[in-house]
């Protein structure tokens, strides 16, 4: 058994509100959101011109010249210039790995409190020049004499002037994420209808959340936006049934349309994290702790598992460590990347034959109560700017936590581009 | 005095042409007249752009130097009247001062005022003052004065010395440096509607007698900003001096210092040392 260390507490976050790709946000950087995001969570803890033990976040559509995203924004934001930083970069568990990172380090005592985020624009994303183009001009860049660069020169053909342009998709298997969900969703025969459903549930609580003020504290109004430019009050079942799918497409009963599936979203978020005497110390309260966390993997290439199932294996592994059942939560927060990975999710721990042969199980995980799940809306609704996501869900889930009372407890999954899936436990 | 309101900014190189064709024959007092424009909504498409070429943070409110890009049209309508005594061709911007009295949100409905006046005997010339106050609301929260020098120019008989010295301390640490292309000021007359040619070209400038293009001091004294906009106080007065021209293109270096609150600087060539700005902030 390790050392027993103490547990980091969830003091605050911050977000911008997010927007749609080019929308409100089409002429903000990475660097602009980030530090903008920063500044406000300064603002609303008082940390002008103060330092914090590290600064840790990451992007994962990032320009090679942001190769120090966070310490850059650091030295752009109202922190003191001798806060240290890092990037990271795990698709879209950035967010909530970096918080976890930075928990980890307050847990073993190397810093008494410390900032996660992360950041990600598809409006101002980075292109790549073609493979064939890049390695012309670098031996032009390289050429000594006039002949070995005019010999250079004369390689580039027109083709290769196009630009690769990021896509949202798998690089080993060249199949978007939304197919890869697809495929997953047929699986496990994921109705049309309950993907709707999801999504218009995601949208009405995350609407009713704005209303009763929950996210006050949490968001500040950036480039004239207050709340996040995605969000449907109105959304219906109705309506959305109307819409055609986009993925899977190949399948004539094709379930996943633009409305129960993530949009690409712009935005950054961040979570203050600190041990209890350094929040006390300053007079900051303390929402949450967060108690334990898990990452997991799982060969969505070869081993015919879905590419955002990793998420499923790593929760049993957490709650076996921590002595809980799936059951011992009083919220939980299911990235929806798609509605269908929530509800594929959901259905795996429920699955007696799945949890004995793939997770090594006695017996199934069960059910969870759908009313504690995600109920302050979640990705569907908010939109989902990759790295930005876990630290959206750490904030919003650790000031639920602590408005349900102390000893509340609350699960975190989110899934992740590469077949990864990060968890975590928090507890007021 | 007359005001006149302006419902749209003016189109500067109508202006510039205009400025140019009547550059001869001026003199006499300098007019009292103000330019106005009121409700000004700031594009911020265009605040992006501006914040780019300047390398300055995006966000919701204005860098202190970007309310110069709605007053200096503004100018350029009362310097390119034929009333204005001094030709336009061959004005040096010698010295800018601007104060920020409250953060100006990008979001504010902004009133806008120019006027001339100061009108100064210098060592080489004459100079003058190009003013401008920003409100908000019914509040003042920014204002600036532009120091023009006319070479060879005589000021009004009794008229006050010239005033365009801005002092700073011992500045002997370059903390940045900068490479400055030779489409520098192109960029910045694009975003900014200076285009004055002795910005645009070495052919352009030789026309007015510089070796090479020179970079606008807007843009130095605004880069200069960005080094430190997240290190400043709420309300505070940023003062330059234009010194020698900064050719295009060249390697210049940044040196500052913190002083009284605020901050000395100086943007200087990299390889003479000689100095291209020298600027203060302080708190107000």
């Amino acid at each position: 058994m390790a050392t027993p260390t103490r547990k980091a507490a969830i003091v605050g976050g911050n977000r911008i509100p997010f927007a749609r790709s080019n929308t409100a946000y089409a002429q903000a950087s990475n660097q602009d959101m980030l530090t903008a995001t920063l500044d406000g969570l300064v603002a609303r803890f008082g940390l002008q011109g103060e330092s914090v033990g590290e600064v840790v976040a990451g992007a994962v559509l990032k320009h090679a010249r942001d190769f120090n995203l966070t310490r850059e924004s650091v030295l752009g934001s109202q922190l003191s210039p001798t806060t240290p930083a890092y990037d990271i970069q795990q698709a879209c568990g950035t967010g909530l790995e970096a918080a976890i990172l930075v928990a980890n380090k307050i847990a073993l005592g190397q810093i008494e409190a410390g900032i996660a985020g992360g950041v990600d624009t598809t409006s101002d994303a980075p292109l790549a020049v073609g493979d064939d183009l890049r390695r012309t001009l670098i031996s032009l860049n390289n050429a000594k004499t006039v002949a070995d660069r005019l010999k250079a020169l004369a390689r580039i053909r027109p083709g290769q002037l196009v630009p690769e342009i990021p896509r949202n998709a798998e690089p080993r298997t060249g199949l978007a994420m939304g197919d890869h969900a697809a495929i997953t969703a047929k699986e496990w025969q994921i109705g049309r209808e309950e993907q709707d459903e999801l999504a218009v549930l995601s949208h009405q609580n995350m609407a009713a959340a704005y209303d009763r003020g929950f996210f006050d504290d949490l968001v500040t109004p950036y480039l004239g936006l207050t709340r996040d430019n995605n969000l449907r009050p109105d959304s219906s079942v109705e309506k959305l049934a109307t819409l055609k799918p986009v993925f899977g497409t190949g399948d004539p009963d094709a379930t996943m349309t633009a409305a129960n599936s993530t949009p690409l979203t712009d935005g950054a978020s961040a979570v203050l994290l600190a041990s209890d005497e350094w929040a006390e110390a300053k007079g900051l309260p303390v929402l949450a702790h967060l108690v334990d966390a898990q990452t997991a993997a799982v060969d969505y290439v070869h081993g015919g598992e879905g590419l955002l199932m990793a998420p499923v294996y790593a929760v049993p592994v957490m709650l076996a460590r921590n002595g809980l059942t799936l059951q011992d939560f009083d919220f939980y927060e299911i990235h929806e990347a798609f509605a269908s990975t929530v509800l594929a999710t959901m259905k795996a721990w429920e699955d007696p034959a799945y949890c004995k042969g793939k997770l090594g199980l006695d017996a199934p995980l069960g059910s969870i109560d759908r009313s504690k799940l995600n109920v302050n809306g979640s990705s569907l609704a908010a939109g989902h700017p990759f790295a930005a996501t876990g630290g959206r869900i750490v904030a919003q889930l650790a000031k639920q936590l602590h408005e349900a009372g102390p000893g509340k407890r609350g699960l975190i999954s989110i899934c992740a581009a590469g077949g990864q899936g990060v968890v975590a436990i928090l507890e007021s | 005095m007359a005001t006149t309101t302006l419902d749209a900014a003016p189109n500067l190189g109508a202006l510039y042409a205009k400025a140019t064709v009547t550059a001869w024959g001026r003199g006499g007092a300098l007019p009292d007249d103000r330019v106005a424009r009121t409700g000004v909504e700031v594009d911020r498409a265009h605040l992006a752009e501006y914040a780019r070429v300047c390398r300055l943070p995006f966000g919701d409110v204005l860098p202190a130097t970007y309310p110069h890009m709605l007053a200096f049209p503004l100018q350029m309508v009362l310097m390119s009247d034929r009333a204005f005594p001094l030709a336009l061709p061959g004005l040096v911007h010698v010295r800018n001062r601007i104060e920020q009295l409250a953060p100006v949100p990008v979001a504010a409905r902004l009133d806008l005022e120019v006027w001339a006046e100061r009108f100064a005997t210098h060592r080489s010339g004459a100079t003058v003052d190009l003013c401008a106050s920003v409100s908000t609301g019914g509040a003042e929260v920014w204002r600036s004065r532009s120091t023009y020098l006319a070479r060879g120019a005589s000021a009004p008989a009794g008229a006050e010395a010239a005033d365009v010295d801005v002092h700073v301390g011992a500045l002997d640490r370059a903390v940045a440096t900068w490479r400055v292309p030779d489409d520098a000021g192109r960029r910045y007359a694009k975003v900014s509607g200076d285009v004055n040619p002795i910005h645009l070209s070495g052919l352009t400038a030789k026309a007015f007698g510089f070796k090479r293009a020179i970079a606008h001091g807007m843009w130095v004294k605004a880069r200069a900003l960005g080094a430190v906009a997240n290190r400043l106080p709420e309300a505070f007065a940023y003062d330059v001096q234009f010194k020698k021209p900064l050719f295009l293109p060249s390697t210049v270096t940044l040196s500052t210092a913190q002083v009284d609150g605020g901050w000395d600087l100086a943007v200087r060539n990299a390889k003479s040392g000689s100095d291209h700005l020298l600027g203060t902030i302080r708190p107000q």
